[in-house]
């Protein structure tokens, strides 16, 4: 379980690099107890409600501590994608699925890229920008605009 | 060969991976805002870069499929093959092919991964080899394809139903002897008849009367007895044959074993077959719940047409049901012989078969034991109750050899050549008395 590994990974990081408090690490044991049980039974939902108590976990690590930006957040949210697509591959392999070279490939691009433009994000977080309304507003319609435009995509779909 | 282009009517999938994807991005997107933070949205860019590629990339893939079978008819164990061919008309990242057998075909080896990506305008062959293990009509061509999209989060799924005939023959049993009829009719065949006539085959003597042929005569009978005499002979001709096959009952004592029924049907096939090289003319009688019947004739058309009609044989629950009274006469020639296969069961068919011997035809039953398909039990009473369905059976039996009516019994896993020598052995010490 590959998949598992990585989760059990990203459930140690807030724990060994951001010292976070007992309840958080114990969001993330609960997270990879999830996961393993997820791919085992097998519940996609389940695995879903993993990945999600593992961004919590990460999540509530920074703002419990108040800490600053997270340098490493990009390759964090990479090994976290990866940790997604290794719990889907597991759960359709159960059901006689088997990865492919064009998506293997098409998995590690998209990490990458996506760790890439977290990079990006987070260049983009380091300057310093006087805040505000405007800028707030800018953020939100920003937010917005990307859930219309999956909205959108998605409703192309038959 | 049957092409079809698909019909684009898929059925779409969606895998759970995209509305999760979707929900927790849009929740660090929201995060982000709460929080003030760039991490939540950093954790999203992955998972809503995937969710938007796999948007724009997926598209309800394009193929024609063309299934072709190398045969459309095999003999019962032999084997065919399909082949499936897939063209593209766009790319399809990961397509998985299945075919569905109809029962009566198996796979005659596991089959390998039926994945694979193909570009625009390739064109796959899968071929499958199959094992006809039993005899019959088929509809081969049944195939579900699956199409994923590059990043998996779709499944198109679409069936096609090519619906090529596959006509699987019974396996013939082995068979020398026949159950030879006790009268023949007036063409040339292989049976010498009882009656004296022209032919080859010496029957008596005879005193010379004027008229007889001069090269009849047989000196040294003449000589012998101071007069003249002449040989006599039978000719040799051929006989109406019709099978009687009964299709009220099938019994089947196991998957795997052989049921009545394609006990039956083999060995008609096999009567079928060696009347028709005797040149006899053969007809066949299905007499269940819909009555069917094939008029004596002789010939390689006739021969097929039995054999068509023998594997579309099959058990019919119908309530229409139709007596003998039905069935032209000319399906029942006078002076032919019937050889009914039948496990007896069904009061219909031994009525029938009772009402056959009653108009005077030449019957022979070859009983396809029911005992052999049903286990004694394991209790007394069990037993008791299967001696006496036995001593019943006997009886039956001996309603039927008192009429003068030869029966056989069958068992599966022997041989219809051993079942028959008891009919020829009863035959050659009766004769045919006509009621």
């Amino acid at each position: 379980m590959p998949g598992a590994l990585v989760a059990a990974g990203l459930a140690a990081y807030p724990a060994i690099t951001l010292q976070a408090a007992p309840l958080v690490v114990s969001l993330g044991g609960l997270a990879v107890a999830l996961f393993v049980a997820g791919q085992a039974l097998p519940l996609p939902s389940v695995v879903a409600w993993a990945l999600g108590l593992l961004a919590i976990e990460y999540l509530a690590a920074l703002q419990l501590r108040s800490a600053g930006l997270d340098l490493a957040a990009p390759a964090y949210a990479a090994a976290f994608f990866l940790c997604a697509e290794l719990g889907w591959l597991g759960l359709e392999a159960r059901r006689g699925g088997r990865l492919w070279p064009g998506r293997a490939v098409a998995v590690v691009s998209l990490a990458v890229a996506g760790a890439a433009l977290g990079a990006l994000v987070l260049l983009l977080a380091a300057v310093q920008m006087a805040g505000g309304a405007l800028l707030t507003g800018v953020g939100v319609t920003a937010a917005v605009a990307v859930a219309a435009c999956l909205a959108w995509l998605a409703r192309r779909q038959p | 060969m049957n092409a079809l282009p698909s019909s684009g009517g898929w059925a779409t999938t969606t895998s759970g991976r995209l509305s999760a994807y979707l929900g927790l991005g849009g929740a660090g997107l929201l995060a982000g805002l709460l929080l003030s933070r760039p991490e939540p949205v950093i954790l999203a860019v992955p998972l809503l870069l995937a969710a938007a590629l796999g948007l724009v990339l997926a598209r309800p893939p394009q193929l024609q499929v063309a299934v072709r079978l190398d045969r459309a008819r095999a003999l019962e164990g032999e084997d065919v093959e399909l082949e499936v061919e897939v063209r593209a008309l766009m790319p399809a990242a990961r397509l998985e092919l299945e075919v569905r057998l109809p029962t009566g075909l198996l796979e005659l080896a596991s089959p390998p991964e039926q994945v694979s990506t193909l570009a625009s305008g390739e064109v796959r062959l899968y071929r499958r080899r199959l094992l006809c293990s039993r005899w019959g009509g088929r509809l081969v061509g049944h195939v579900r394809i699956g199409v994923r999209d590059p990043l998996g989060f779709f499944t198109y799924r679409e069936e096609g139903r090519h619906e090529l005939p596959l006509r699987v023959y019974p396996r013939p049993e082995a068979l020398r002897q026949l159950v030879r009829p006790m009268e023949t009719q007036v063409f040339a065949g292989n049976e010498v008849s009882r009656r004296k006539g022209d032919g080859v085959e010496f029957a008596d003597i005879r005193p010379f009367v004027p008229g007889d042929r001069v090269r009849r005569i047989n000196w040294r009978s003449s000589a012998r007895r101071n007069g003249l005499y002449v040989n006599e002979m039978r000719p040799e001709q051929n006989a109406d044959v019709v099978l009687f096959l009964d299709t009220f009952t099938d019994l089947r004592r196991s998957a795997k074993g052989d049921s009545s029924l394609e006990l039956a049907v083999r060995a008609a096939a096999a009567l079928v077959d060696l009347y028709m090289h005797r040149r006899d003319r053969v007809g066949l009688v299905g007499f269940g719940g819909t009555l069917r019947w094939l008029r004596p004739a002789m010939g390689e058309r006739q021969l097929y047409r039995l054999v068509d009609a023998l594997i579309d044989t099959e058990v019919v629950l119908s309530y229409a049901w139709k007596g003998l009274e039905v069935i032209p006469s000319r399906t029942l020639p006078p002076k032919s012989l019937v050889v009914a296969l039948s496990p007896l069961l069904d009061d219909r068919t031994v009525g029938a078969l009772f009402d056959l011997r009653g108009r005077g035809y030449d019957l022979a039953v070859v009983e396809l034991t029911p005992l052999a398909f049903v286990p004694p039990g394991r209790r007394e009473t069990e037993k008791l109750a299967y001696r006496l369905w036995d001593m019943q059976r006997e009886a039956l039996r001996g309603r039927f050899l008192e009429m003068g009516v030869a029966v056989t019994t069958w068992r599966p896993g022997e041989s219809l050549d051993a079942a028959l020598t008891p009919v020829s052995t009863f035959r050659r010490a009766s004769r045919l008395v006509r009621p």
